[in-house]
């Protein structure tokens, strides 16, 4: 397992807390690289045969694809196994969480010399696209109070991404912002943005990353749930950088109109809807300044049927119920929906280098980035 | 009035966080006891994995505080004794979980098995 760096805000664990732990960490590393490969071997091998036999042709969608691969047996038992793990990896982060939630509340408290800042809004309504289903059978999302103040939904996060990507994901939950800066520092080296919003900022793994890269940037995070932020606030303080948390829903934001040079989110368009994307990217425009960037980091949703179909898993397995619509829209065009000019768009693709046992669906890991660039003034 | 209020913020109850996500459950198996089962042979797959960490835990801390020789568990030879009673705790084991199976046996031969058309509820309430 890679390494993962301690920080104050981190439930420690017990013996038998940690033996869990890593038991999914290497449960799910196994079925990255020894089972999942499999069902993309079995379908070439004997799936797609029987297909084209009764059909005379191939499937023309994932949607084909599903409803044969879903009756045959090898892919039934590696689902089975990939949901069971899941479910695992979340119990075996509770565990610990749960044992020091009040400790952990007492830490994350806005302190009078904080760097950063922390803006709730108990009022604001939670979209339905939290409410409806836990968001990757996380029990209780990222909204739910088990505790006065409670924080654990951004505990249980930190380390539960962690594990999810079997430490992919970087030694602070950092590869994200990292894929991000390296983007705009190779395209717009001159670009040094004094205002950036990340959006959907859960914990704040990203947002921290860049107040790191631009020291002279006012950096601001948000997301819709309370206990996720009250976590990223405590956890920026705790690595000590400076970022203001705000407790706003992206559909629809209190900022002033072009307030921002830069406005950024990490792979949360999917955990959206279809109508709240629209929105969300029209806003993102408002928000722009004029020549202002927005880049939007999305994963992969695979190129061929058997990829699409996989990484539709998600979906119908692990509460991305948004998922399987991405995986069919042109992100281009929701962002000419928006409001953006067709020229003001693109979409990249960006390779990171995974290990076998960190691939969860993909044949072929890309990320991509929506890229908007808001026309100058005249 | 003070004094209180500090005691009771002190001995905040435990908390209690959701174990079950919300959402819809798949169905993986056409017979739903099959996934109840996988289920089961994961969390048990889990627990071996968490004992066997810890029992070797144990060895290297008995090992460093110098009660144990490295390898003095692996070269360990049990008496007679030992070794008997060892051997009825395996197979009073092996018996439990293989009552599955025997009891299908059982039933279907033994001397007062139960003919298919035999209704003991119907029986008792003639």
């Amino acid at each position: 397992m890679a390494t993962f760096n301690p920080h104050a805000m981190l439930p420690e664990t017990q013996h038998d807390e940690q033996a869990r732990q890593d038991f999914v960490g290497a449960l799910r590393g196994h079925l990255s690289a020894r089972v999942m490969p499999g069902a993309y071997k079995i379908y070439q091998s004997r799936v797609l045969p029987a297909f084209v036999a009764a059909h005379g042709r191939e499937p023309l969608d994932e949607q084909e694809v599903r409803s044969v691969m879903t009756k045959d047996p090898y892919y039934q038992f590696w689902s089975a196994l990939q949901r069971r793990s899941q479910e695992l990896l979340w119990e075996s982060v509770i565990d610990p969480t749960e044992r020091q939630v009040h400790e952990l509340v007492n830490k994350a408290k806005p302190r009078r010399k904080a760097r950063g800042s922390l803006r709730l809004d108990p009022k604001l309504p939670i979209p339905r696209y939290h409410t409806a289903a836990d968001i990757h059978l996380q029990p209780g999302g990222y909204h739910t109070e088990f505790v006065a103040d409670d924080v654990a939904a951004g505990a249980i996060y930190d380390k539960g991404i962690n594990l999810y990507m079997g430490g992919a994901l970087g030694a602070e939950n950092d590869l994200m912002g990292n894929t991000l800066v390296a983007y705009l520092r190779e395209r717009h080296p001159e670009r040094k943005p004094l205002r950036i919003l990340d959006i959907g900022c859960a914990i704040g793994n990203s947002s921290v990353v860049w107040a790191r890269a631009f020291p002279r940037a006012e950096v601001h995070g948000i997301d819709v749930a309370a206990p996720v932020l009250r976590y990223a606030h405590g956890r920026a303080e705790a690595l000590g950088v400076p970022v203001h948390f705000s407790q706003q829903n992206a559909e629809g934001t209190d900022f002033p109109d072009g307030h921002f040079d830069l406005v950024v989110s990490h792979i949360v368009l999917h955990e959206t809807s279809k109508s709240a994307l629209v929105r969300i990217l029209a806003e993102c425009r408002r928000l722009l300044r004029p020549d202002g960037l927005m880049l939007h980091l999305e994963i992969p949703r695979g190129r061929t049927v058997i990829e699409k179909f996989m990484h539709n898993w998600e979906s119908y397995n692990n509460n991305e119920t948004f998922s399987r619509y991405m995986t069919r829209i042109d992100l281009c065009a929701e962002g000419r929906r928006a409001g953006f000019a067709a020229r003001e768009l693109t979409l990249e693709e960006f390779r990171p280098q995974l290990a076998a046992t960190q691939m969860n669906y993909a044949e072929h890991f890309f990320w991509k980035i929506l890229v908007a660039r808001k026309r100058a003034a005249r | 009035m003070a004094k209180r209020k500090k005691t009771t913020a002190a001995k905040s109850p435990p908390a209690r966080i959701a174990r079950v996500a919300k959402g819809r459950k798949p169905q993986y198996f056409s017979d739903p006891a099959t996934d109840k089962l996988l289920w089961m042979t994961v969390t048990l797959m889990e627990e071996l994995s968490v004992t066997r960490d810890r029992l070797d835990t144990v060895e290297r801390v008995l090992a460093k505080k110098r009660v144990l020789k490295r390898g003095e568990i692996d070269n360990y030879k049990p008496d007679t004794r030992s070794a008997a009673e060892r051997d009825q705790r395996r197979k009073a084991f092996i018996d439990r979980m293989m009552r599955a199976v025997h009891a299908e046996l059982e039933e279907a031969t033994s001397r007062g098995a139960n003919r298919p058309d035999d209704d003991p509820i119907a029986a008792v309430e003639a």
